[in-house]
């Protein structure tokens, strides 16, 4: 009996939370950081319309820029189908994509840059958060035209957060809460999407915010570091990792696990307690080990997600995405 | 997804049969490797409505297959660094021969027929010397081992028949493995990937390649134009967020030129792309599984369809433009209008999906 009871039990325990956890992610997980994130990169763009030098928009920059990391691991739905995020965070960036595409913008005259459908087809190194904030940080020789660009870019973003807000609200969250969207139309298939966003995220915080700084023993890269000319770059993996830890309570409260709760936390404490703004101590034998070992608290969390909620939801790694031929 | 009983009620009735060609009822427009939810291996036959034909044990995992051009046989490759082969046949779905790669070798999970059919081509690696080669199996005796000759490089990965011609393609990816070290990549800094066009008995007629500075794009996946050109399916070796387009195009006047992808598609594919599709003169499509993207590309414009499914990796071309599969058991159909899901299996479709010729 215990052999036939054990499936049907898992059927009904995963059947019925889907929808009502689905539902928690979308209403108080997802909805409201976009609503954040465009309503920061709306003050964002305002001020620039006012002032678009350094100072006067260095603080509606990083609210805009810690809203958007906030949110930047929901990869699917809109923000999939407007391909938005490599446009607003061009990052990692190995050819220097972003410093190239400033130059020849500004070389070029920045008259075409004030119009926003002009814009729009421009490199999307240039249109984003990263191309901000060089020209926030960095000297500039043409002043207007840096000006100019600053303005433009905090628009783009304005626009761009705007239309993914609307998107969610008028109909794509609601969809997604019932799995009745064109893509996700069976709540395994929402549930697959917001854990591919969760590992993924995990994945990259590992593997890029901090394995691209770190490098190796004998050759650290902190000028690899993510944000690091607006000191961000801890901020970020902050961020990010509370981020997480909210879609995991939220996505997935009826399968996680007091360990993954605690590897979060660990994590989170080790993050916060780094007091190195911009990673540069990953050259510096004395602190990067915190660096080191934050890293390993990240994979305790990959670990545990991968072990207890793709393994209590039945959900396989990529087939063909994780080893192929 | 057909029932259990259905399945059954189907591999039944074409056992009933003398099936002996490739129209006949039950045989297969598509053949896929899978993984089974518990964890075994299969060679999985598919309709042209998605449902499923029959589903053949594997000894372990899959990968290609090549399609005999007149007789309903198809011969499924393992995995590399797999050595076993199976004789299929088709419209039965019984397995009619185990082929093993000589002692010293394995295969990389691709092979080819001659023209006039009487000839098996695979792509193998000379363990001892990591050297390419290519075996030689007479497909018309009984499969019999005839020898076999240098690829022209290392990694020899995909091979076809350029169509309608005695005169093969062989994707030498460039990457040196050796079994010992399971899938570790052992030359990454020397790799040294090309295309090569040869006759049958080894000459080699053009070799293409691509610019120093891109030496890591591994030549992996092929498929041919009626033209002459080949399609090209890449897999970045260095840093995937320094990554070239990759997907190309070789012609024989101007070499291997790359596609245009744009930055955005670019930065979210992990360098890698995992099969490729002719569709007609102009149209070719590329999978990119980790990034979840399948994109149809028109090579007289440049323009590209881009389409969003989480692990994507097997196409070819079907009756009405293409088919294509997913690691999630999805099996969907791509029309100039768009995508649909045909059918759904509780299976893994593995990296490739193979057309079945004349169905």
């Amino acid at each position: 009996m215990i052999r036939f009871l054990v499936p049907l039990t898992y059927g009904v325990l995963s059947a019925l939370p889907v929808a009502a956890d689905t539902r928690q992610a979308v209403f108080d997980h997802i909805m409201p950081r976009y609503a954040t994130f465009a309503q920061s990169a709306q003050s964002l763009a305002e001020v620039s319309a006012q002032d678009c030098l350094v100072k006067g928009m260095l603080p509606q920059y990083h609210a805009a820029y810690d809203a958007w990391v906030s949110v930047s691991h929901i990869q699917f739905g809109p923000v999939e189908q407007r391909s938005s995020a490599p446009a607003l965070s061009y990052w990692p960036d190995p050819k220097d994509r972003t410093g190239k595409a400033i130059a020849r913008l500004i070389a070029e005259g920045a008259a075409p840059l004030a119009d926003p459908d002009e814009f729009k087809e421009v490199s999307i190194a240039a249109q984003g958060f990263p191309a901000l904030e060089r020209l926030l940080t960095e000297d500039q020789p043409d002043p207007d035209a840096a000006c100019v660009l600053r303005r433009a870019i905090a628009t783009f973003i304005a626009k761009t957060a705007d239309d993914l807000n609307k998107d969610w609200q008028s109909g794509f969250g609601a969809d997604f809460a019932k799995s009745e969207t064109q893509a996700y139309q069976t709540p395994e298939e929402t549930r697959r999407a917001l854990y591919t966003a969760l590992s993924t995220s995990l994945a990259f915080l590992h593997d890029q915010r901090l394995g691209r700084p770190l490098g190796s023993f004998d050759k650290p890269r902190p000028t690899r570091a993510e944000a690091r000319r607006s000191e961000r770059s801890q901020r970020h993996i902050i961020l990010s990792l509370s981020a997480l830890d909210d879609l995991t309570r939220t996505a997935f409260a009826d399968v996680t696990t007091p360990q993954l709760q605690s590897a979060f936390n660990e994590a989170i404490a080790r993050a916060e307690a780094l007091n190195d703004p911009a990673l540069a101590g990953v050259a510096d034998p004395a602190k990067r080990f915190k660096v080191e070992v934050l890293q390993r608290a990240v994979r305790d969390v990959q670990e545990a997600v991968a072990k207890q909620i793709a393994g209590a939801l039945g959900i396989t790694a990529g087939f063909n995405a994780l080893d192929g031929d | 997804m057909p029932s259990r009983r259905r399945f059954l009620q189907t591999s039944l009735a074409t056992a009933a049969l003398p099936a002996r060609a490739w129209a006949d009822a039950g045989a297969p427009t598509h053949l896929s490797a899978a993984r089974t939810p518990e964890g075994k291996h299969s060679l999985v036959g598919l309709r042209a409505d998605g449902s499923r034909t029959f589903a053949l044990p594997l000894p372990s995992r899959g990968h290609a297959a090549a399609v005999h051009p007149t007789r309903p046989e198809a011969v499924a490759f393992a995995r590399r660094p797999g050595t076993y082969a199976l004789v299929i046949d088709c419209a039965l779905g019984r397995t009619m021969q185990h082929l093993t790669a000589p002692e010293g070798h394995h295969f990389y999970g691709h092979g080819t027929f001659s023209k006039d059919a009487k000839t098996l081509f695979t792509t193998e690696n000379h363990i001892e010397s990591g050297q390419g080669r290519i075996g030689v199996w007479d497909a018309a005796g009984g499969y019999v081992r005839l020898g076999d000759f240098s690829s022209g490089g290392i990694g020899p990965h995909e091979i076809l028949r350029q169509p309608g011609r005695e005169m093969l393609v062989v994707a030498n990816g460039g990457i040196r493995t050796h079994p010992d070290q399971g899938r570790a990549k052992l030359n990454l800094a020397t790799m040294q990937p090309n295309l090569t066009m040869m006759r049958p008995d080894g000459t080699a007629l053009d070799v293409a390649s691509l610019p120093a500075e891109q030496h890591q794009n591994s030549i992996r996946h092929i498929a041919a134009f009626d033209d002459g050109r080949v399609a090209i399916a890449f897999q970045w070796q260095g840093d995937p967020y320094a990554a070239p387009s990759i997907a190309g195009v070789y012609s024989p006047q101007e070499g291997i030129t790359l596609l245009r992808m744009s930055d955005a598609v670019l930065q979210g594919l992990d360098g890698y792309a995992g099969s490729v599709a002719v569709l007609d003169h102009r149209h070719m499509a590329v999978t990119f599984p980790r990034g979840g993207v399948l994109q149809v590309f028109d090579t007289e414009t440049g323009s590209t369809l881009d389409l969003r499914q989480p692990d994507i990796c097997g196409v070819a071309i079907a009756q009405h433009g293409a088919m294509a599969t997913d690691g999630l058991g999805n099996v969907h159909v791509l029309t100039p209008q768009g995508a649909r899901r045909l059918a759904q299996h509780d299976l893994a479709f593995d990296n490739h999906l193979i057309r079945v010729a004349n169905a």
